[in-house]
């Protein structure tokens, strides 16, 4: 569905994405993780054509992402940012709407859509008129997944969608957004830096480091049989704090 | 002491002449500066055509020599009055003229004549108050030798000429550093305020009697002639022949004591220049000309309606070309500061240096002062499109891009949207900006709020100035209270919100 083939981007003469390959299976859900700085976001916005590579190259649907395709491309897959990245002059409805009457769909067929999403999304319908200034965090994460999703895209990209909500909302937004992958079918990239999210949501783990991919592989393969020390450095700094509580409670 | 209801009677100066081509039916158009004595000249001038016949128009108070003369040069006047001394130190200060016959051959080069001297000679003279001419024992030029503390209040025009203080000081070898240069209108209350000693001034300035100003003697004879005389197009004598005849009945006809005598009129008596110079006219020639008199409220009309030409046409070219500057600016850093830095070089310029630079392009009246305003108007929504468009965060630049909205929609939908109120505040600048500037399009004879500011400043007439000053000020903020009201309307409540919540 999504590969990358030995990918290298540098900013300023600074290389940090070093040749690296990757291959996400359709319906899948593939969490990147790493300490901050290490290239996710990079490696996200590589994906959507928001970058460009210095060396290789990348494919979406199998076809190889250029400046031609990027933008009929991108129409087919969604993208959500840590802040929603919602349009702050449209209301929620329009910021939904927008791609849908942009490129003339059928009025109806739109409308039915969006009470679809609502339903997916648990957002009530009164919000849909209000401007992103007047909805708290959580909700402009729904109302931007929604809009990611108008489009009933195959490929959904987000980039620590979470990260800026509190402890609560978070874990209320993982578990719907859980649902709503394993409903849906899509194939989706997500990236964060917490473990709990990870182990919760993906399906297969890239743990990269200072833009390198250090392993790819399935939370249990990751925690058996790691591929570096850091992995399971990683893996456990981030688990310290579950394992106390468990072992408290036990 | 004033009468102001006599000011009521005042020409109603020409709203917007287009450059004028050369035709032989057209008006014979005259120009004058903008001091009283070169407007009765003007006047007298024109009246005196009007009344044998001819059609002739008077653009007065434009802006100076400089002004005047690029335009009779550049056929947009035909006729204006100046002064010998001023032809020779300053029109023709780079060529070697030894005698009147050689004037008359280097303004012959520029397809210029002149007549006769008109009578009395304006030239440069020192003048003090006759207090500080007691304390210090000053009779002469000379006698300033002796004191260097004294304070130098001079007319930019005189800091700045060949003939003026530069070699003045040389001459005499004066001693004094502290020299100011500032408005000839504004150098009389200096002086009477004490704020200045010494001013320069004309012989034959109506203050010299009425501030009873004790002149200096220029007993090291510094000072050059400076007759009156009329400056005109040689090709005007092809249009109309007979016009020689009548222009050559104004030579020496003014007396200095005459001349005197109708700037006080005017100055402090508070005539009209029309009226001065009709009177004038009737006693020298017998003659009766009409003159037009409009009432207060008909010349707040027409200059509001000339100001708000200049302004709207202005702002409006002002705002069609800013905005896509802002944007192409916008993406790509090294560009747009190089836009910046044009814009507010232009913003630097002058007034009256880009109206005088662009007399051989655009002439006078109308279109240079259009231009100049929008040029002035460019920077203000240059600057706020770009930072607009610059300002907008990353995370929804992003977004527009990755839902695969191309350039020219992403512009359209979602940049341009959010930099409306950044863009709006620019427009609103300049325009209150330009509404103020717009004043300046009385030195070129374009007209607006200046034309009675520029007369009540030249006659120290505070309801004449404020006749110009007031509607400006209304007019500011208007347009200041429109571009709220715009800003309520139009800017998506979205991005209001944001602005309550974060002030
Ligand atoms: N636009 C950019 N210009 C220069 N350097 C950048 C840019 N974007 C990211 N970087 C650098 O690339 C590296 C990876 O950044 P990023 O992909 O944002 O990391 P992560 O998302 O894993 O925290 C960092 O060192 C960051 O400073
Ligand atoms: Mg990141």
């Amino acid at each position: 569905m999504i590969r990358l083939k030995d990918i290298s981007k540098s900013f300023d003469g600074n290389e940090v994405i070093h040749d690296l390959s990757l291959e996400v299976p359709q319906g899948k859900t593939v969490v990147l993780i790493g300490p901050s700085g290490c290239g996710k976001s990079t490696l996200l916005r590589l994906m959507v054509g928001l970058l460009w590579p210095d060396r290789g190259n990348i494919s979406l649907f199998r076809e190889n992402l250029t400046k031609n395709n990027v933008e009929i491309l991108r129409q087919q897959v969604g993208f959500v940012l840590q802040d929603g990245g919602l349009f702050p002059h449209m209301t929620a409805l329009q910021n939904i709407r927008l791609m849908a009457d942009f490129l003339n769909h059928d009025h109806d067929a739109t409308n039915n859509r969006i009470t679809e999403l609502h339903e997916l999304t648990h957002i009530p319908k009164e919000l849909l008129k209000r401007y992103p200034s007047e909805l708290s965090g959580g909700q402009v994460q729904r109302i931007a997944l929604m809009r990611a999703l108008m489009l009933d895209p195959q490929i959904l990209f987000l980039d620590e969608p979470l990260g800026a909500l509190d402890p609560l909302n978070r874990v209320s937004l993982q578990d719907e957004m859980k649902t709503i992958f394993n409903q849906l079918g899509k194939t989706v990239v997500l990236v964060t830096h917490d473990m709990g999210e990870a182990a919760s949501l993906a399906d297969l783990i890239v743990i990269m480091k200072d833009g390198y991919l250090l392993q790819y592989d399935t939370l249990s393969t990751l925690s058996t049989d790691p591929a570096d020390p850091f992995v399971t450095e990683f893996i456990n700094a981030q688990r310290k704090p579950w394992q106390q509580l468990e072992d408290q409670i036990k | 002491m004033k009468n102001l209801n006599l000011y009521l009677i005042l020409i109603l100066s020409f709203p917007f002449t287009p450059p004028a081509q050369a035709d032989p039916t057209s008006e014979i158009r005259i120009g004058s500066k903008k001091f009283t004595e070169s407007v009765i000249l003007g006047e007298a001038i024109t009246q005196h055509l009007q009344v044998n016949g001819f059609k002739a128009s008077h653009m007065d108070q434009l802006g100076g020599t400089r002004l005047l003369w690029k335009a009779l040069v550049q056929d947009e006047l035909d006729i204006y009055p100046d002064y010998t001394g001023t032809i020779l130190y300053e029109i023709l200060q780079d060529e070697e003229i030894s005698s009147n016959a050689d004037i008359q051959v280097a303004l012959a080069q520029h397809g210029v004549s002149i007549t006769d001297p008109l009578g009395f000679n304006n030239t440069y003279a020192l003048g003090v108050t006759p207090q500080t001419a007691e304390q210090f024992s000053l009779k002469a030029i000379s006698d300033l030798r002796q004191h260097p503390e004294l304070r130098f209040g001079f007319t930019n025009e005189f800091m700045d000429r060949e003939d003026g203080w530069p070699s003045l000081r040389d001459h005499y070898q004066l001693p004094q550093t502290a020299v100011r240069g500032l408005d000839h209108d504004l150098a009389y209350k200096g002086l009477q305020a004490g704020s200045i000693d010494l001013i320069d001034l004309y012989s034959t300035d109506a203050e010299i009697a009425y501030y009873q100003l004790s002149i200096l003697q220029d007993d090291e004879s510094y000072f050059p002639d400076y007759r009156a005389v009329i400056l005109y197009r040689t090709d005007l004598l092809d249009r109309v022949p007979s016009i020689q005849t009548y222009l050559n009945q104004l030579a020496g006809v003014i007396s200095e004591t005459e001349m005197i005598d109708m700037n006080s009129q005017v100055k402090l008596e508070g005539r009209s220049e029309a009226e001065v110079a009709q009177s004038f006219l009737s006693l020298k020639f017998n003659t009766l000309s009409e003159i037009v008199v409009s009432s207060r409220w008909d010349r707040i009309i027409s200059t509001t309606s000339e100001h708000l030409f200049l302004v709207c046409l202005s702002l409006g070219a002002a705002i069609l070309v800013a905005i896509p500057l802002g944007i192409w600016g916008a993406r790509n850093a090294t560009l747009g500061q190089v836009i910046l830095s044009i814009v507010g070089i232009i913003q630097t310029i002058p007034s009256l240096a880009l109206l005088v630079f662009m007399i051989p392009l655009l002439g006078i009246g109308g279109p240079p002062a259009l231009v100049a305003l929008f040029l002035y108007s460019l920077l203000p929504i240059v600057r706020n499109t770009l930072s607009g468009l610059t300002g907008i965060s990353i995370d929804v630049q992003e977004s527009a891009r990755a839902l695969g909205l191309p350039a020219p929609a992403r512009l359209k939908m979602i940049e341009l949207p959010l930099a409306a109120r950044s863009i709006l505040a620019g427009i609103k600048t300049s325009a209150v900006i330009n509404v103020g500037t717009a004043t300046l399009g009385a030195l070129i004879g374009a007209g607006g709020y200046g034309q009675p500011i520029l007369t009540g400043i030249r006659l120290d007439d505070t309801s004449l100035i404020l006749e110009g000053a007031i509607p400006a000020a209304i007019l500011a903020l208007l347009v200041q209270w429109s571009f709220d009201l715009a800003e309520r309307t139009f800017l998506s409540p979205g991005l209001q919100m944001k602005q309550e919540s974060t002030s």
